[in-house]
């Protein structure tokens, strides 16, 4: 574990190296030898062990039942064939049900929170109000509350509301979920200077105005971020969702995943044109990819945002 | 390096980064505020209230209230009530403590609680100790840092179910790939039935769990690592400090309140777990996957007469519980570097620590 300090530029307290130094460095293999090569061989190996099981998943989906009957457990499909995916998409019923009902509920979650904590953080971050610091204090304090008894008065509450089995009564649910959203947006507006909006007061813009026009597509950053998180959550969850939905046609594919999984059997019977080229185990891979790769996707193209997100203060996911 | 960082947290001592630590315009986290609640900031003079503000807020603090506030306490009513959701009547028809009383008595709660515990030694302390593995091998690293994060955080954004239904797939007694493994590599004959037999059913659940849930505190301590800058390392290795005295006496210490925070965070919410068993096991085989969030669970939402008040009672109890541990925990991690506890930095300014410890 010992620091490096030739990596670190400019400010090192160290006068940079005359000439004669420089020639007098260490050969090539010496400076491989005593840089970080072995964090990096550590921590490639520790990413291939867990990531193993990912890795054949992909690899199941990509094989029919001959392929996997020869060889279930390889990470590399000798013929590669899409039949699984095929089959999933033409013969599983209800799939492009519950995607579309997913793609709504993480889409509505995401939109909705920003708008909320937007115009929540922009009042905590430039507004002057009694109770200010008592209302922020309040509610980062209160994400360290244990909840997870709240699931039966939330039932019960959803249930007065006429809100179970509605996808926009989940929506009103994850965005409730107000704290580090709010918080993530006020750190994005105290970024931005605030003389321009000083102005456009000064000038009779209205409040609503101010927040709308200039503030607003200044803490863009912000509000992606909590729009990923938001989705991401959304998307993914399963207890909540699972405990307020049972229709078939408002369930996400988080939770109905399992369902289709184990009617799996069923729904092979009802398409015989796939007979005989795959097995469970192969569509069963399938299925568990596509419910994932929205959030993969979301996950990979909006990763520096994400982590951005996450250092910034998102303590809870 | 011009780069402007505008207000150092609690702890930290340094501007300099680690080599792959990334370049961030504002270093408050919500730990720092934290750290610092409670504590007064002057209140400005002639500062006039703006009405509009309420307005702002409203929407969000609406939802809020009826979403997460009112279940928290109607929870906690529920508790002391023998609410049966096939009869609407019995809502409110409190009950005292009859439901803690049968509680008592009731031999699956305290199996449940027996699961519950040994689940949360399986997962909890190998998962701190992982995370920080991982956390300081990506802290050593000057290149792909950013691509390590990515892939260690991406178990945590999986959908639940897809994670567990895949490890599902992984425990499958004939086909699955552990076996497989087993079987022709390390040729045991009889490789064991992981989720169909009672010895290996929670232990196989705790591994997955320690999977999806290592990248959160891996994220902390990472944190916490590059909070702490390199100039306390490049000072030891001039004094010729080895790198595992430096990781005893820098690492370790100045990573305390991470600690604290990831144990907090753990042993509030572990011992919740219901996801895995309600979608692997369901409880079983012969209930030795029955945590207390699952029997709770159950009792409310699947079997006779969806008992929702003794089920809040249980997740009162489990809830609260598992509360004061965790705040012990908090506590005597976050109390022992007090101002009259041992100096472990002799070249830290006298009085510097006095902003973190006040605040625990």
């Amino acid at each position: 574990m010992v620091s490096t300090p030739s990596t670190i530029p400019a400010a090192s307290p160290k006068p940079a190296l005359l000439p004669d130094q420089q020639a007098n460095r260490p050969p090539r293999w010496k400076q491989f030898w005593r840089s970080d090569w072995y964090w990096h061989l550590f921590m490639i190996a520790v990413l291939l062990v867990t990531f193993v099981p990912i890795i054949w998943m992909v690899s199941t989906s990509l094989k029919d039942r001959l392929g996997f009957a020869e060889d279930p457990a390889g990470l590399i499909p000798r013929n590669p064939t899409l039949i699984n995916y095929r089959y999933m998409l033409t013969a599983v019923e209800n799939v492009p049900i519950y995607m579309r009902n997913s793609f709504t509920l993480a889409i509505g979650t995401a939109l909705l929170q920003v708008f909320v904590a937007s115009l929540a953080g922009y009042a905590f971050a430039r507004m002057n109000f009694r109770g200010k610091n008592l209302i922020l204090t309040l509610l980062i304090v209160s994400v360290f509350i244990p909840r997870s008894g709240g699931l039966m008065a939330l039932y019960e509450l959803m249930t007065f509301l006429h809100l179970r089995n509605s996808l926009i009564g989940l929506i009103l649910l994850f965005a409730a979920n107000v704290p580090v959203p709010i918080f993530i947006m006020r750190q994005a507006f105290l970024a931005i200077p605030k003389e321009i909006e000083e102005a456009a007061i000064l000038d009779g813009a209205s409040w609503f105005r101010v927040y709308r026009q200039i503030a607003l597509p200044l803490a863009l950053g912000g509000m992606v971020i909590v729009a990923t998180l938001a989705f991401i959550t959304a998307w993914s969850d399963y207890l909540v969702t699972f405990t307020m939905i049972d229709l078939d046609s408002q369930m996400t594919i988080s939770v109905g995943i399992q369902k289709v999984l184990s009617n799996s059997y069923q729904s092979a019977l009802t398409a015989p044109q796939f007979r005989g080229q795959l097995t469970g185990e192969t569509s069963d891979a399938a299925m568990l990819l596509t419910a994932t790769l929205p959030v993969i996707l979301f996950y990979a193209l909006l990763q520096r945002w994400f982590m951005r997100g996450l250092t910034e203060g998102a303590v809870k996911l | 390096m011009g780069r402007r960082v505008p207000s150092l947290p609690p702890g930290m001592r340094s501007h300099r980064q680690h080599p792959g630590a990334p370049v961030r315009g504002d270093d408050r986290t919500m730990v720092s505020i934290t750290q610092t609640m409670g504590k007064r900031r002057p209140r400005g003079r002639g500062e006039r209230t703006n009405p509009w503000a309420y307005l702002f807020i409203a929407p969000a603090v609406g939802l809020y209230l009826v979403f997460s506030v009112w279940p928290i306490f109607r929870g906690i009513a529920m508790a002391f009530t023998d609410f049966r959701f096939i009869y609407p009547d019995t809502r409110w028809e409190f009950n005292g403590f009859s439901n803690f009383r049968e509680m008592w008595s009731d031999e699956d709660f305290w199996n449940a609680v027996r699961v519950t515990i040994r689940f949360t030694l399986y997962v909890l302390p190998a998962t701190v100790i992982l995370a920080l593995i991982l956390a300081i091998a990506i802290s050593r690293v000057t290149r792909m840092a950013g691509f390590y994060r990515w892939m260690v955080y991406l178990p945590v954004i999986l959908p639940v179910a897809v994670t567990y239904l895949m490890f599902g797939q992984l425990f499958n007694t004939k086909f699955g790939l552990i076996n497989m493994v087993l079987r022709e590599t390390f040729s045991i004959r009889r490789p064991p039935r992981w989720l169909d037999d009672p010895d290996y059913a929670l232990r196989a659940l705790a591994l997955t769990d320690i999977w999806r849930g290592v990248g959160f505190p891996t994220l902390l301590f990472l944190i916490g690592i590059y909070g702490i800058g390199t100039e306390l390392y490049e000072a030891a290795s001039v004094d010729g400090a080895t790198g595992w005295q430096q990781f005893r006496s820098i690492t370790l210490p100045l990573l305390k309140p991470v600690f604290a925070l990831v144990l907090l965070l753990g042993l509030s919410s572990t011992p919740m777990v219901v996801d895995p068993m309600l979608i692997l096991t369901g409880g079983g085989p012969r209930d030795s996957t029955t945590s207390l969030g699952l029997y709770a669970y159950q009792t409310a939402f699947q079997l006779g007469d969806l008992r929702l008040g003794y089920a809040a009672a249980m997740n009162l109890v489990l809830g609260m519980s598992s509360a004061v541990v965790a705040l012990i925990v908090f506590r005597s991690l976050r109390g022992d570097e007090g101002p009259s506890g041992p100096r472990r930095f002799p070249w830290r300014r006298a009085g510097a620590e006095s902003t973190q410890t006040t605040s625990a």
